[in-house]
């Protein structure tokens, strides 16, 4: 038994790591756990980039991983916790607009149409690893859902981070040699979203007295 | 290999689970109490409470029917019996390895659970039918989550026999890290933590009885009875530990052959991984809170995600 | 090389911001510096027009007919906002600190839209998208009102999630042709390979590249942040989100919707013409209901969004001009409509229709300018987006689409209704004698004058230059 064999199967278990940690999102109440989730997902995700890349070996995804290291493991911590009021991280949400058993039912069944679609995108073309399509996908739905259930302004933001980490689990499987966009995106893109994030949370704390960007609803059609 | 053998060592697997159960949660009760800074019990001190409990009188409350008097006698009997079906030793099929499958375990643990329930009603006390009513939610809750890991189980073994699941997840030695191994893991680690009562869901320990889960059922039980259910509660906990360690997690250190070294082998082998997993148990239970009551069915909602996605995952993989 | 200059000046601009105290100085200079990239992009226009196309880098930047008219809109409507706010954001009056803050973001924004129109690598282009996105958040809640940043929140949360939706889209994009054996990954390389990629593939990357760009692009049902962001912002802001930032995201779908339809199976044109269609129809039906100008406008461009979807909708070379057409002029017409809207706000401190009545007889020039702008966004004649809207119309009856061509003409004529009824209240209703009005600080006066001229010039007439690189543009777009 070599070690090759074991590189699917280890690539594997750290898709099924992900798709648990799409769920924690959706499950944890306090912001602080919610930021804790999101920096082991792109650790998982950064992981994955390096099993993946170990063989046949290519600079492209170690890239990638180290990138999604530094911005998301590092970088954007940092900004959140620089640039965001401290006393929201310990915060309990309590004020989502379904329960948390309804959202994981949900979850649930989003998960189901992202593994059905996943899989009938694998079997189209030859890949470097299926379940990193099937979960990326699975995780995507999984992460509209947290940014439709969450009213709090950081657990939306990490909604959102966490699509991007869905999209790129799929895109290191389907695109290992993208041309610089994946390097790029993630290394530019995202850390000025978080910045241009936590800007905007810190306003809206500052401005209205919460982060809770959902009960924000002042515009619509007819004002009363 | 003869029948007379195979039945024999079914009595040594008997044999090692009644013998071990209170010394298993002898030593979870001292790791508990050194975790939190204090000396706690002898790890035999299960044994010493047995002992004292089988020699005091059986009191019985007057409304009481033959339920409550049969009810120890089921808990203590149900976790043997299961006893019989799993492999605590050898990794060869055994005399009972056939009269049922995993579907059949859980119901069988279930039959104790159930008269252990109609008894804390059947005693009169209030706490009694408190901690039936939220023993019975949990379970409602915890079901579902065991059938789908079993599902989950199914699909990847293709039978549900404890003894033929436990060969597949490590055939090839790559399988032990495919995803839905991991998440029935997972999954069945948490139906562990709810089905024996133990923190973050009930605290086996707790004294307040408006707080209790399990325990509030046993409250009107001594002597002789309470001594049973004791012993049944911790069989039961042993019986899922093997389940968890031999069937699920790390089918190795088992016997291949009905030969005496390599049974010792194994005893001592099942003895370490059981304690393993009671050190981690412990460690969890001892770094988490009690959930409040309603939360524990977000609790279960999670196992239950876990598993369904460990069944996905297992009739997806290529 | 030009093209790199003429996308990145501003940059300089936004450089020159972040020094200390440079807030006195900052409208010119970054007025100055897109004049200047303006200017160059007149010329690449020319150039374009003459040669074709004019590259920068092979396969990743380069401009063609169709892309040189989206950044000629760009850059002109740019290069009116620029001279709009140096008046508009004095007038406001904000903190030193804020002033710069909004300059040196505006040029950055202006520099993503532009690198949209020159990028022909999609995952380029995806990066520039996602960038406008970025680097406008801050422009929408400049206000600083809870209501500002209830906008740009969700303005944020919806675009980006289209955005990350959109990413996967490129991604399987990219896949499908690699495992088609292609190898290059532009718009064209795309298009010749797409007969040989896997159709389920290139399925999945239409629907995940039309939901995640369409949230961008505001249609329906994706819209619902649209009205919010484009009417919060600071109006020159508005004027380039409405004007042109969807039109360019759109611009990236269109571009890539010569690869869908080389695969029959994906039907890319009836989901176009259905999306097209459904916010048409949608926000025909909201503008009726509006309360507020800027909404109203809002509004208007989802329509038009829905507008040129339907003319995307259309294969034929008509249909393409068409869309071309429709492109500049909404761009021109809906920035004068904000720049109006804008200096609405200014003289009469509001832009919600209940409150304002008898514009023209206190501040005929803004109220002149507001029914212009309204007439020319509704497409009455003789303004230009009558005429895009006239030829898509009869691009459809020649492709035997009549369906189109009826709820184009039924849905934009209620639309038209609806506006009308509400801009003429507000321009020449009862006079308001209770309500102080302000003046208009000169920039901002110039620029509400001069962005009409063009409006109503190509109502009339269109220069040879101009109709050469619409119908190259109409060609590329049906034969890539």
């Amino acid at each position: 038994m070599n070690a090759q064999a074991f590189i699917p199967e280890i690539n594997a278990l750290i898709c099924g790591f992900f798709v648990l940690s799409a769920f924690a999102m959706v499950v944890v109440r306090q912001i602080g756990a919610c930021l804790g989730v999101f920096i082991a997902q792109s650790l998982l995700l950064a992981l994955s980039a390096f099993v993946l890349g170990a063989s046949p070996f290519s600079w492209h995804l170690y890239a990638v991983g180290i990138v999604t290291l530094l911005s998301k493991v590092i970088v954007i911590p940092w900004l959140l916790r620089r640039f965001v009021p401290g006393e929201i991280y310990t915060l309990r949400e309590i004020s989502q607009s379904i329960d948390v058993p309804t959202a994981l039912l949900i979850a649930l069944a989003l998960a189901l149409v992202g593994f059905v679609l996943g899989t009938r995108l694998v079997t189209a073309a030859p890949l470097l690893a299926t379940q990193n399509v099937i979960v990326g996908l699975a995780s995507l739905l999984i992460g509209a859902l947290v940014l439709a259930v969450r009213r709090e302004a950081v657990p939306q933001m990490l909604g959102i981070l966490a699509m991007e980490n869905a999209a790129f689990l799929a895109g290191i499987a389907i695109a290992p040699d993208f041309p610089l966009i994946a390097e790029l995106a993630i290394a530019f893109d995202v850390p000025l979203l978080a910045f241009i994030v936590a800007i905007l949370t810190r306003a809206v704390y500052r401005r209205v007295g919460s982060t809770a960007v959902g009960e924000l609803a002042a515009l619509r059609e007819h004002p009363q | 290999m003869s029948i007379a053998t195979t039945f024999g060592l079914n009595l040594l697997q008997l044999a090692f689970v009644v013998g071990l159960a209170p010394l298993f949660s002898g030593i979870a009760g001292r790791w508990r109490e050194n975790i939190q800074g204090k000396r706690g019990p002898s790890i035999w001190q299960p044994y010493r409470d047995l002992r004292k409990l089988f020699a005091k009188e059986d009191r019985r409350s007057e409304s009481a029917t033959w339920i409550a008097r049969f009810a120890p006698y089921a808990v203590c009997l149900s976790p043997m019996l299961v006893t019989l079906l799993i492999p605590v030793l050898t990794d060869f099929p055994l005399f009972g390895a056939f009269a049922g499958d995993m579907l059949a375990a859980g119901f069988i643990l279930g039959i104790g659970g159930f008269f252990l329930t109609l008894a804390a009603v059947d005693t009169g006390v209030p706490y009694g039918a408190m901690g039936a009513s939220r023993t019975r939610m949990v379970g409602f809750l915890a079901e579902p989550v065991l059938i789908v890991i079993l599902f989950a189980v199914s699909f990847v073994a293709n039978s549900t026999i404890p003894y033929i699941v436990q060969q597949q997840w490590v055939h090839p030695p790559a399988h032990f890290f495919s995803p839905a191994h991991v998440l029935v893991l997972v999954a069945f680690f948490m139906l562990i933590i709810a089905e024996t009562g133990r923190l973050p869901v009930d605290n086996p320990l707790g004294h307040f009885e408006l707080a209790m889960i399990e325990e509030s059922r046993v409250l009107d039980f001594s002597g002789r009875s309470f001594a049973l259910l004791k012993w049944g509660s911790a069989m039961k906990m042993v019986v899922l530990a093997v389940v968890f360690v031999n069937v699920l997690f790390a089918p190795w250190g088992l016997a291949t052959t009905p030969v005496l070294q390599a049974l010792a082998q194994a005893i001592i082998a099942v003895f370490i991984k059981i304690v393993v997993l009671l050190a981690v148990l412990v460690v969890v239970e001892t770094s988490f809170s009690k959930l409040r009551l309603f939360r524990i069915a977000e609790y279960l909602g999670g196992a239950f995600v876990v598993a369904v996605t460990a069944m996905i995952a297992a009739v997806l993989s290529p | 090389m030009i093209l790199f200059v003429a996308v990145l000046l501003p940059v300089l601009a936004a450089l020159w911001c972040a020094f200390p105290r440079s807030e006195r100085g900052a409208p010119v200079v970054t007025a100055s510096f897109i004049a200047a990239s303006f200017l160059l992009t007149i010329w690449i226009a020319a150039c374009t027009a003459a040669r074709g196309q004019v590259v920068a880098v092979g396969d990743w930047v380069q401009v063609d007919a169709f892309a040189v008219v989206l950044m000629l809109a760009i850059a002109t409507v740019s290069f009116g906002a620029a001279v709009y706010s140096t008046g508009y954001i004095a007038h406001l009056n904000p903190p030193p600190q804020r002033v710069r803050l909004y300059y040196a973001n505006f040029s950055l924004f202006i520099v993503s839209m532009l690198a949209i129109s020159v990028c022909v690598e999609p995952g380029l282009a995806w990066i520039a998208v996602e960038l406008t996105t970025l680097l406008s958040v801050l422009l929408v809640s400049f206000a600083d009102t809870p209501e500002a940043l209830e906008a740009a929140w969700k303005y944020m949360v919806i675009t980006l999630l289209g955005a990350t939706v959109a990413v996967l889209g490129v991604l399987v994009l990219f896949w499908a042709q690699h495992a088609a054996g292609g190898t290059t990954f532009t718009y064209a390389g795309l298009a010749a390979d797409a007969h040989r990629m896997n159709p389920v593939l290139v399925s999945a990357a239409f629907a995940l590249l039309l939901i995640g760009f369409g949230a961008k692009i505001g249609l329906f049902p994706m819209h619902t942040w649209l009205p919010d962001a484009h009417s919060q912002a600071p109006a020159p802001v508005c004027a380039i989100l409405s004007g042109v930032e969807t039109s360019a995201v759109l611009y990236v779908l269109i571009r890539l919707a010569a690869t869908f339809r080389a695969i029959p199976a994906v039907h890319a044109d009836l989901w176009f013409a259905i999306f097209g269609a459904a916010s048409l129809v949608a926000a025909a039906l909201l503008i009726v209901q509006t309360h507020d100008l800027k909404r109203l406008f809002a509004f208007s461009t989802v329509e038009h969004m829905g507008i040129m979807l339907l003319a995307a909708s259309i294969t034929t070379a008509a249909g393409g001009i068409g869309l071309v057409w429709q492109m500049l002029s909404h761009a021109l017409a809906k920035s004068l409509c904000f720049f109006a809207a804008g200096g609405v706000a200014l003289v009469a401190g509001t832009t919600e229709i209940a409150k304002l009545r008898g514009l023209q007889a206190r501040a005929p020039l803004v109220g002149t300018m507001l029914l212009i702008g309204a007439l020319a966004i509704a497409g009455a004649p003789p303004f230009a987006v009558f005429l895009s809207e006239l030829a898509i119309a009869l691009a459809a009856v020649y492709a035997g689409h009549v369906w189109i061509a009826v709820v184009l003409l039924l849905f934009v004529g209620i639309a038209f209704a609806g506006m009308m009824g509400k801009v003429t209240s507000v321009v020449l209703g009862r006079e308001d004698v209770h309500r102080e009005i302000g003046r208009l600080p000169r920039s901002t006066a110039v620029v509400l004058v001069c962005a009409a001229v063009p409006v109503l010039v190509l109502g009339f007439w269109i220069p040879g230059g101009l109709a050469h690189l619409f119908s190259t543009a109409a060609t590329e777009m049906v034969a890539p």
